[in-house]
């Protein structure tokens, strides 16, 4: 476990646990406590990394791998939106407001345990308990969607990590450690690897499931369209990218010191990840609900940082790294901006939608910001995670997943210009003509979000050194 | 500056500036063109005398070498250029139906000036690059000059049957400098292109099918009969009389004698182009029934001559080819501005309706009838001289066919310009033209300066061959031998016997017609088989334009609309109906089932762990 | 030795408890005491890893996911309480044979406690706990706030209904 970074899994902790002592009488210090723990957080965060003297020195007195950092930077942006959103949107009636924000603020601590864990077993325990907070937060507001969706979320995932576990196990037998580096130190010797192969799998289909690939993904629509409104942004902008996608780049750059033994599982792995891509995007097609689309664009997105993950050479871990942090800041702007709707509209189905531009300019156009960086269109974001998604791919010769991928990516642009044209473009609808654009601090996230978006595509370069010194760290 | 500038540049600084000018100022505009152009002249007068130093400007290093350079030939034809632009400039000063006068002087200087840059060019793609300008200024020339609608179809006609053959030339000449090396003309002529093998044949043949189409010649001229009643007199005098035919001649004398180094084949090649066009264009216009149309015709009869001149290869023809170019635009020119006088005073160019002008246009008459006479072929103007020559080279390449062809031609052309003047200028006067009187001096006075040309070089054909012909071929780097000189030998008599032929001729169509001079040419136009050929041809089945237009560009667009809905479809419906498809499919089985997804997750972990496993 | 049967006896009982208790989350809370004593006679056999991975996924995780969702269902699980009456019984089918048992398995424990490899295992609770699984330590203290936070957000709602 990386020393440097424990703080930013203890405080949150610490805060949890005094946010329901301290708010007992007084509600609104919960939301409160919780915003500036993760305030000081990030602040704190970018200290470390975007200070003049880092830059100048090409990052290289980033503490650990750099990866660690750069995603909990995500975590604690995510997760501070979402607090900060939920702050204005929660319902004054909730019960259990205290219990929220110290789900979350646990939820935050996990997994910052996550990224920063160098041994699987630990990995598993903090990825469990990020599967317990979560599963309390999607059913907050206690509706029936909400319910189900969550069941189906314990349920699909329980055999992941069944699986982990069993994984674990036969790590362990083999290996007789857990740590990261006891598995590097076993590959660079001949000791034959049919078991560590098998429990490496074993770990990697856990977490597939996790993550939410094709065929595995038939929970992430339910769990995200059911989930409380805030929540479904943090469970799509982060939670699942970090307790499934995160783990499966992991284990791909572990997987790089098999030496070619385990190819099997890195082509696997890529065509899991085409599949998603390919099934995310037609499958959003057609959906009528805007949140239920989200969902299956992101098992599409994710779909792209598994393909990059599976390929394993360092362009394409870059550019995997690169987009799951780009997908964290697009689909949470994306995911709150369903919320400003649900709660200015009162629904999120797109056929009752229509004309919301007009009165909802803002959460319209930060909507546009955020599905053109998904779409990948210059120069946002998104477009050179794709770019060096797509580069990598063809490098490494496999141009039938390059060209794919690139056609998929058209896929994107449409369904997201058709939700775009449904939901917010056109004639007014009635819909719109009773519902006032939200409040200021609601919209504050998207619009910071949007901001680093663009921020991220217009500063690629500075991004581009420190994102290569990361996966020149984690591979080399 | 260079000398050799103020021919391009000054027209084209002049037309700018006429677009400036009001379109109601009198003489201004008029005086302006007439001004630049006479100047255009004196310049290319001294280029002549005094050839200036070659310019040349680069660009992006040897990539393109932009070369103006005046030998003997460019500047020669240079000087015919600005003769004949001065001539219609002045010509026009009071000529009314020529459409907008700014825009008719505009054009006119416009196309002067391109004119004149390709006629200097050295450089290939300089050439190419005035030539196609021409292509543009040929267009609005026509389209400008009536306000009708068939001036802008045929305008249309115009530039399209040009633009493709443009684009013939243009690939040609892509090959033609990959081939040689260089673009520079003077220095392929150092080392000679030869037809031995493909490619060169195939660039020839495309710089052949450029240069005629220029020039008007068959199957290219259809648009020139069209332009001829939908456009106005003096663009017919300028552009496919003088200007076409100077251009198309001079550059298809460059590419058969200075770029290439021809074979039998394709002299015989094009020999055949030449008769042909002689033939089948004398035999249309002796039956016409229209002043300027018939003229257009002619237009492009005569270029037969020159290709079949040029085609003979020998000093001769070539020396007959290039005379009969400068002597047919000076007739020509000089015809269709009598039509353009008979049209302005009489108010028609329809042979029915004219008649007996002679008295009432005594000068006009004069100048027809000597221009006719030298397109005739009657000594000693200067087209007998000409069409000597070109004789004698098709006899002297022992095909005696070609030669025939071509005396065929010209008992036609005397036959038919009988008609022409009998109908318009003798015979009985309708009623309606009693009033008609002569034609302003600034119209006669081009006409008479080019009668006079036609005279003085008919008598004198010695002078503008040893003056311009001889250099000209020294241009071309052409040995020849003594040329000019009136020989009454075995070819004169000849001619005389188609003279009388001709006019018997006549005697017989008046006979046959009943007397009235415009049915004259009936007997021949009703006689069994070439009726029908007529009437096809009055159907306009032998136009490849019209074909085209009619038959294989409706088809070629189907075609194209047939695969653009194709694409559309490949593009537009196909990958959404897929694309829908899957996503129906895939919406359809997301319904909610919760022991579905759970199966689907189970089968998923087992196929993977099978394949992780090493299952093939 | 005494401490041994201690554990063993605890083990069984809490066992038995959670099959006969009348509410789940009861049930639960035993499960999770079983897995302790397991987990704490692991150690005291030396097998100190199985006993902190028992520690960590059984008592610490499965009775966190269990408690989650016992509490989702306990509206429907005290409206309709399941009958418990042949599980009466199971005290007396123990009974019964943990008689056999003393007369014919001593034999087999004196086997099993010579299986244990004095002194030389992975040494006390806490070192392996704080040396070797620190990280784990750190989650297992996430993963009991999580539990607590988990029914202090999904209590209440149930119990308005």
């Amino acid at each position: 476990m990386d020393k440097g970074l424990l703080a930013y899994l203890l405080i949150p902790l610490l805060s949890a646990v005094v946010i329901p002592f301290a708010a007992r009488n007084r509600p609104k210090l919960a939301d409160l406590l919780a915003n500036v723990t993760l305030l000081a957080g990030l602040v704190n965060l970018l200290w470390l990394a975007l200070r003049p003297s880092v830059i100048a020195g090409g990052f290289a007195d980033i503490p650990g791998d750099g990866f660690s950092l750069l995603l909990v930077s995500a975590v604690y942006l995510v997760g501070l939106c979402v607090t900060f959103f939920s702050a204005w949107f929660l319902d004054e009636k909730l019960p259990n407001r205290q219990a929220y924000y110290s789900l979350i603020l646990v939820s935050v601590a996990a997994m910052t345990g996550v990224v920063t864990t160098t041994d699987f077993f630990t990995l598993y325990v903090f990825i469990e308990v990020l599967a317990v907070t979560s599963f309390a937060l999607i059913t907050t507001d206690d509706s029936g969607a909400g319910l189900e969706g969550a069941l189906k979320y314990f349920f699909l995932t329980f055999p992941a990590s069944a699986l982990i576990i069993a994984g674990i196990s036969v790590l362990m037998l083999s290996l007789g450690s857990l740590s990261f580096d006891a598995l590097r130190v076993f590959m660079a010797s001949d000791i034959p690897s049919g078991p560590v192969t098998f429990g490496a799998a074993l770990i990697m289909l856990g977490f597939i499931i996790k993550a939410g690939v094709v065929p595995f993904h038939t929970w992430t629509p339910d769990a995200y369209q059911g989930a409380y409104a805030p929540v479904s942004a943090h469970l799509a902008g982060i939670v699942t990218k970090i307790s499934g996608v995160y783990a499966i780049i992991k284990l791909a750059t572990l997987l790089r010191f098999f030496d070619g033994r385990a190819q099997a599982l890195s082509g696997i792995l890529m065509f899991l990840g085409m599949l998603s891509i390919a099934v995310g995007a037609l499958a959003a097609l057609k959906q009528t609900d805007f949140k239920r689309m989200l969902a299956f664009s992101s098992i599409s997105q994710v779909g792209y940082i598994v393909l990059a993950a599976g390929l394993g050479t360092p362009l394409a871990v870059m550019g995997a790294i690169f987009h799951l942090f780009n997908h964290a800041t697009f689909k949470t702007v994306l995911f709150l901006n369903s919320a400003s709707l649900e709660k200015s509209a009162g629904t999120t189905d797109m056929e009752k939608l229509g004309g919301m531009e007009h009165s909802m300019p803002w959460t319209s156009w930060t909507s546009v910001v955020a599905l053109l960086s998904t779409a990948g269109v210059p120069p946002l974001s998104g477009f050179w995670s794709k770019l060096l998604i797509i580069l990598a791919l063809w490098e490494a010769g496999l141009k039938t997943y390059a060209v794919l991928a690139l056609l998929f990516s058209i896929v994107t642009l449409a369904y997201f210009m058709m939700m775009q044209k449904k939901v917010f473009f056109g004639r007014k609808s009635q819909a719109a003509e009773s519902s006032p654009e939200v409040s200021a601090p609601l919209l504050a996230p998207a619009v910071l979000m949007s901001a680093v978006i663009v921020a991220l595509g217009l500063l690629f370069p500075y991004f581009y050194t420190y994102v290569k010194m990361v996966a020149e760290r984690i591979i080399l | 500056m260079n000398l050799i500038l103020i021919p391009i540049v000054l027209p084209v600084v002049t037309a700018l500036a006429l677009l400036l000018i009001s379109e109601r100022t009198k003489y201004l505009k008029e005086l302006l063109a007439s001004g630049a152009a006479l100047v255009s002249l004196l310049a290319a007068a001294n280029v002549f005398l005094q050839p200036p130093d070659m310019l040349s400007w680069r660009w992006f290093g040897t990539a393109a070498v932009f070369t103006l350079r005046a030998d003997q030939l460019s500047a020669f034809l240079l000087l015919a250029v600005s003769l004949f632009s001065a001539a219609i400039a002045l010509y026009s000063f009071s000529l009314p139906k020529k459409g907008p006068s700014k825009w008719f002087f505009f054009n006119l200087l416009m196309t002067q000036a391109f004119a004149a840059g390709a006629a200097l060019a050295d450089n290939l793609i300089a050439m190419l690059f005035f030539w196609e300008g021409l292509l543009i200024f040929l267009y609005t020339f026509i389209a400008l000059s009536q306000d009708t609608r068939e001036a802008k179809r045929t305008a249309m006609k115009a530039f399209l049957i040009n633009g493709a053959t443009d684009v013939c030339l243009l690939v040609g000449i892509t090959i033609t400098g990959y081939i040689a090396g260089t673009m520079s003309m003077s220095e392929i002529s150092h080392n000679k292109l030869t037809l031995d093998y493909g490619w060169s044949v195939f660039a020839y043949v495309l710089l052949l099918i450029g240069a005629v189409a220029k020039a008007g010649a068959f199957p290219f001229h259809t648009w020139i009969p069209d332009a001829a009643t939908d456009s106005s007199a003096p663009f017919m005098a300028y552009v496919p009389a003088a200007i076409d035919k100077l251009l198309g001649i001079y550059f298809l004398a460059r590419a058969s004698v200075y770029l290439f180094q021809l074979n039998n084949a394709m002299s015989l090649v094009l020999m055949t182009l030449g008769a042909v066009t002689i033939l089948v264009a004398v035999m249309m216009a002796f039956v016409q029934k229209d002043y300027k149309r018939l003229l257009s015709y002619h237009a492009v009869s005569q270029t037969g001559y020159m290709i079949l001149g040029i085609g003979t290869l020998n000093p001769i023809g070539i020396a007959g080819g290039l005379f009969h170019m400068i002597n047919h635009a000076t007739y020509k020119s000089c015809l269709f501005m009598t039509s353009g006088s008979v049209e302005r005073q009489a108010g028609t160019t329809d042979l029915t309706k004219l008649g007996g002008l002679w008295r009432a246009m005594p000068v006009t008459v004069l100048c027809f009838v000597i221009a006719a006479a030298a397109i005739s072929g009657i000594a000693p103007l200067n087209g007998f001289f000409s069409k000597e020559l070109v004789y004698k080279g098709s006899l002297e390449t022992g095909y005696t066919v070609f030669f025939l062809a071509a005396e065929l031609g010209s008992f036609l052309t005397l036959a038919s310009f009988l008609k022409l003047g009998h109908s318009v200028f003798f015979g009985r006067r309708p009623e309606e033209l009693r009033d008609v009187k002569e034609a302003p001096f600034s119209m006669l006075l081009p006409m008479l300066a080019l009668a006079a040309v036609c005279v003085a070089f008919g008598f004198g054909a010695s002078l503008p061959i040893n003056l311009f012909i001889s250099p000209a071929l020294a241009g071309l780097n052409i040995p020849h031998p003594y040329l000019a000189g009136f020989h009454p030998d075995k070819l004169y008599f000849l001619s005389v016997i188609v003279i009388l032929a001709a006019v018997v001729n006549h005697m017989l169509g008046l006979a046959y017609g009943g007397g009235k001079a415009d049915k004259a040419s009936d007997h021949i136009h009703y006689a069994p088989v070439l009726k029908e050929a007529y009437a096809l041809a009055e159907k306009r089945a032998f136009d490849i334009y019209e074909q085209g237009m009619d038959r294989a560009v409706p088809l070629f667009s189907r075609t194209l609309y047939r695969a653009d809905r194709f694409f559309d479809w490949v593009i537009d419906t196909a990958p959404s109906s897929t694309a829908g498809f899957f996503s129906r499919v895939s919406r359809g089985f997301h319904n909610g089932s919760y022991p579905l997804y759970l199966a689907l997750t189970l089968l998923g972990a087992v196929v993977y762990i099978l394949l992780v496993g090493g299952l093939k | 030795m005494i401490y041994h049967a201690l554990l063993f006896a605890a083990a069984v009982v809490f066992a038995m408890w959670a099959v006969m208790a009348r509410r789940l989350l009861t049930s639960a809370i035993m499960l999770a005491l079983v897995s302790v004593t397991v987990s704490l006679i692991f150690f005291n056999l030396g097998a100190p890893w199985a006993g902190v991975f028992e520690l960590s996924v059984c008592a610490g995780l499965i009775t966190v996911l269990f408690v989650g969702a016992v509490s989702l269902i306990r509206h429907e699980d005290e409206k309709h309480p399941e009958s418990r009456a042949r599980f009466y019984a199971l005290p007396l089918a123990l009974a019964a044979f943990a008689i056999a048992a003393w007369f014919y398995l001593p034999e087999f424990f004196d086997a099993l406690a010579g299986w244990r490899r004095m002194a030389s295992g992975g040494g006390t609770i806490g070192l392996a706990l704080w040396d070797l699984r620190r990280p784990d330590l750190l989650g297992q203290v996430l993963m009991l706030a999580a539990g607590v936070f988990v029914i202090k957000s999904v209590f209440p709602r149930r119990t308005e209904k």
